[in-house]
């Protein structure tokens, strides 16, 4: 059975992810207790039938959090802004902080592909050791994994820009049919 | 969040209820460290009361079975559902994480491996 090919992080701001043309946007402070909330100031334009219950604020609440926690590292002084727009078929969203840029993206990437291999292969023993990717800096409440699900979900690509400090992500869902069968 | 803990025979089932998220998932973290400094064995953690979780949450549950597999101990996930199990899919943990359907098959396999 022919495999998927990996999905992998991409920096290119030129990449169309990055066209802010028509979408929304919301700064907000670099405070963690509120970063749920900020979630749900955005997430609450989405139409129902692409919030999948909670996953949709789930998936932006992560990117946020990676932006006012690992970006401006909880510093109040600064900032995050926050560009989005919502469909029934799409969800695009893109996250700048005022931070150093996430510098790890190679090794993030590299440790990633090892660890999706090791899930093909069904080698549960070794993946024990890549189901968290942590840096200096990762603390006890970092899990390590948010990426990992945020790469699978933005089915159109998760996008840094140069400088690294600012992601752009795209989900398209497929388009629900309206009405019912009525037989032929 | 909130934990509650029953004991079935020798096996201690915690029922969280509430949002596993980057707020409060360390509590079930140190709730299961406190019981392994009490010599308990045998977990059944039952998920059928948490609708959200994000990478805190899921890295509490990584933690947590890291540990006891370590230590040769029991572990089972069981009641997992809904978006829940749609992000442990997405991080590609289903595998990797010992998962029963309800906590009476979480305990028949926990007694039974």
């Amino acid at each position: 059975m022919s495999q998927e090919p990996i999905k992998e992080i991409l920096i290119n701001e030129n990449h169309p992810l990055f066209d802010k043309t028509g979408m929304f946007s919301k700064e907000f402070p670099s405070d963690f207790r509120q970063i749920r909330y900020f979630t749900l100031l955005i997430v609450q334009k989405a139409p129902p039938e692409i919030k999948e219950i909670n996953l949709l604020e789930q998936q932006i609440s992560e990117i946020i959090k990676n932006a006012v926690k690992h970006g401006n590292r909880n510093n109040p002084d600064k900032k995050i802004r926050i560009w989005y727009s919502f469909s029934t078929s799409h969800a695009h969203l893109i996250v700048q902080d005022e931070g150093e840029g996430f510098q790890g993206i190679e090794e993030w990437n590299a440790f990633n592909r090892k660890r999706v291999q090791l899930f093909q292969e069904q080698n549960f023993d070794e993946l024990g050791n890549f189901v968290s990717y942590r840096t200096q800096r990762s603390d006890e409440h970092d899990g390590g994994n948010a990426m990992f699900a945020a790469i699978e979900y933005w089915n159109d690509g998760v996008v840094y820009n140069t400088a690294r400090n600012a992601v752009a992500v795209g989900k398209t869902f497929p388009l629900r049919r309206v009405g019912v069968d009525i037989g032929s | 969040m909130d934990l509650k803990i029953r004991k079935h025979s020798e096996t201690y089932i915690i029922d969280v209820n509430g949002e596993m998220d980057l707020y409060n998932s360390y509590k079930l973290k140190e709730l299961v460290m406190k019981m392994l400094e009490k010599k308990v064995e045998q977990f059944v953690i039952n998920m059928e009361n948490v609708d959200y979780i994000d990478s805190s949450g899921i890295g509490a549950l990584i933690y947590i079975c890291s540990t006891i597999k370590k230590m040769n101990l029991k572990l089972i996930i069981c009641n997992i559902h809904g978006s829940v199990k749609k992000v442990i899919e997405l991080t590609k943990l289903m595998g990797y994480f010992p998962i029963a359907g309800t906590v009476d098959e979480a305990i028949q396999k926990i007694t039974t491996v």
